[in-house]
């Protein structure tokens, strides 16, 4: 009973990080309809600027969020503006192939700049586990959980409250009404962009005190985001916080109860079972 | 074309013997390899038009049939080579006929997954595949040719042995590209519905093609374990292996015959050039070549090149 608990919890709060994740790729396509397969480099290196913060500034990985969010959601329109707008109208699979390019050369570029050395940081502390009912809670884990919840809400507010929000919505639904209304579409999806950008980067800085960096670490996260945004439906918000935490729990269910080994199998079996039989997604909300 | 090709070829032939500089060889070795990777996703991914991102699954296995059928049953590694071909093709058909239930982005997805399930299996099957650890040839059995003794420590056998299998890469898709089935490519490229609607069978066509593709993968694979000598899961079935291949072809020029040869001999030779200065991050250029050419040659290299070099209506 304490292991399933256990593997719960843990499943959880992993799974909390996916789903920031993918919630930034599921926005991206909702309004674009482009795969972004650079997504998971995105979370590359805000990893990255996380660690360098840390080793060069001292700086606290958690309280370097609230650097890397904005210098990343920059980033992000800028990748659009100057890379992608020219590329999305050319159609869906010269946008994937681009996008493939664009992940090689920023995982590679990482790899030149900073070789591939296996790197973390270790937090003076969250060195011993919290124990609250007999649960081991990594405390770092703990707190990215917090501030994803944070964010997600936070994200939900600007998606609901704001003129910006009703417009990245109106937009999904359909462009071009949604120009006709007066939305600016390319602002929105140079926007749109950049959120998406902003949020795998800042799961990227609340991953660096659990997981190792290195220059490749984007392409199972990238992998990973593809699962999870096609078992919630492609473009759902809720769809991809469901299939994060999904996941998740999949994971380190399948690591306690099936084999460690083959963890990561059963999310990929998962997936095409769904995208096979499913293929708008659990829940049928997604656009197939 | 035909006074090109023919003098083309014979460059081909000549190539190693005009210079005994090993990094040369072994450059043109790895130019010719990866065009025979790029046509083997040609053929699915330019003139039908699916892209897959999981083609090192049929590299995998065809390095590590060649390699098993050589290390454990002691058959000649030609064989393994043949065996590891019709093996890919055959593991293409369940793969195929799941992941062409699906369309666009969505195929490219799931031969993704697929590509990660079979890296996963192949990395903790260790009993078979020899785990993380890999497989390793240490001698290779000696071969007569024309009354000599092949040099397996020169690259030069290496060298005519991936010629050759380039060159019936390229003669597969070049009589593709005029036959019926490449015909009907075209048509489920341009509108599978409208395709399907004059009575194509759309699922068995791109099967079929996916697994002639696998096959050219497999041999491409079965090289690899030969020439590298050394094989583990991620190496071959790598997520990084099966992207590449479709830079190497889109680069060149989807859809062409020529096109894979050209994509390898630009990305190849930078990357490696790049690789002896710097040792990491030669794949750089995979990615900027990649943005560059959708963004200013959609049609690739060849693409817009032929246009020029070729007379008018040829090819």
């Amino acid at each position: 009973m304490e292991t399933l608990a256990q593997s719960v919890v843990s499943g959880v709060l992993t799974g909390s990080l996916y789903a920031m994740i993918a919630i930034g790729l599921t926005i991206v396509f909702g309004v674009m309809r482009i795969i972004n397969m650079a997504h998971g480099e995105m979370v590359m290196l805000g990893m990255f600027g996380a660690y360098w913060s840390h080793e060069m500034w001292h700086l606290d990985p958690f309280l370097s969020i609230l650097l890397w969010t904005p210098v990343m959601f920059a980033f992000g329109m800028f990748v659009h503006r100057f890379l992608l707008k020219k590329i999305i109208p050319s159609g869906e699979l010269n946008t994937l192939l681009y996008t493939a390019g664009l992940s090689l050369l920023l995982a590679n570029l990482a790899l030149f700049f900073w070789a591939g050395d296996y790197r973390n940081i270790n937090l003076d502390y969250a060195m011993t586990p919290v124990r609250p009912f007999g649960i081991s809670i990594s405390v770092q884990l703990a707190i990215a959980f917090a501030i994803a919840i944070a964010l997600t809400g936070g994200l939900y507010l600007l998606m609901t409250r704001t003129d910006i929000g009703r417009a990245i919505r109106a937009t999904a639904q359909n462009p071009d009404s949604a120009a006709l209304m007066g939305v600016n579409v390319v602002r929105i999806d140079m926007i749109t962009f950049g959120i998406g950008t902003a949020l795998a980067a800042a799961a990227g800085v609340l991953l660096v005190p659990s997981l190792y960096v290195y220059p490749t670490v984007g392409e199972i996260l990238s992998v990973k985001c593809f699962v999870i945004v096609v078992l919630g439906g492609l473009g759902s918000v809720p769809g991809a916080i469901a299939g994060g935490l999904l996941l998740g729990l999949v994971e380190s269910l399948g690591a306690v109860y099936v084999s460690v080994a083959f963890k990561d199998t059963i999310g990929f079996v998962l997936f095409l079972l769904v995208l096979l039989f499913r293929p708008a997604g659990l829940f049928g909300v997604g656009r197939a | 074309m035909g006074k090109l090709s023919i003098l083309a070829a014979a460059g081909l032939l000549a190539a190693p013997l005009l210079t005994a500089n090993p990094f040369l060889h072994h450059l043109l070795i790895l130019v010719l390899f990866w065009t025979l990777l790029g046509t083997a996703w040609n053929l699915l991914g330019g003139y039908a038009g699916q892209v897959s991102f999981g083609h090192a699954t049929f590299l995998g296995i065809g390095a590590y049939t060649t390699m098993l059928f050589y290390l454990s049953l002691g058959l000649p590694p030609w064989l393994g080579i043949v065996c590891g071909a019709a093996l890919a093709a055959i593991v293409a058909l369940p793969i195929g006929f799941v992941c062409f239930r699906l369309k666009g982005p969505y195929f490219s997805l799931a031969t993704l997954a697929v590509a990660e399930i079979v890296r996963l299996v192949a990395l903790n099957w260790e009993s078979l595949t020899g785990g993380p650890m890999g497989l390793q040839i240490t001698t290779l059995p000696e071969v007569s040719f024309l009354g000599h003794t092949l040099d397996w420590e020169s690259k030069v056998p290496f060298y005519y042995l991936v010629l050759a299998l380039a060159a019936l890469a390229m003669g597969v898709t070049h009589w593709l590209s005029r036959s019926r089935l490449g015909a009907y490519l075209l048509a489920i490229r341009e509108d599978a519905d409208s395709a399907e609607a004059a009575g194509i069978d759309t699922v068995r066509t791109k099967v079929v093609t996916l697994a002639l593709s696998a096959a050219i993968a497999g041999l491409a694979g079965g090289f690899y374990a030969l020439y590298f000598r050394y094989i583990e899961p991620d190496a071959v079935f790598s997520i990084a292996l099966s992207v590449e291949m479709v830079f190497i072809a889109v680069v060149g020029g989807i859809a062409t015959t020529t096109g894979p040869i050209i994509g390898a001999v630009f990305l190849v030779t930078i990357a490696e050039v790049f690789r002896e200065h710097f040792q990491v991050g030669h794949l750089i250029f995979y990615g900027l070549f990649m943005m560059l050419v959708i963004r200013y040659l959609p049609d690739g290299i060849w693409g817009r090149l032929r246009h020029f070099v070729l007379p008018r209506a040829a090819e």
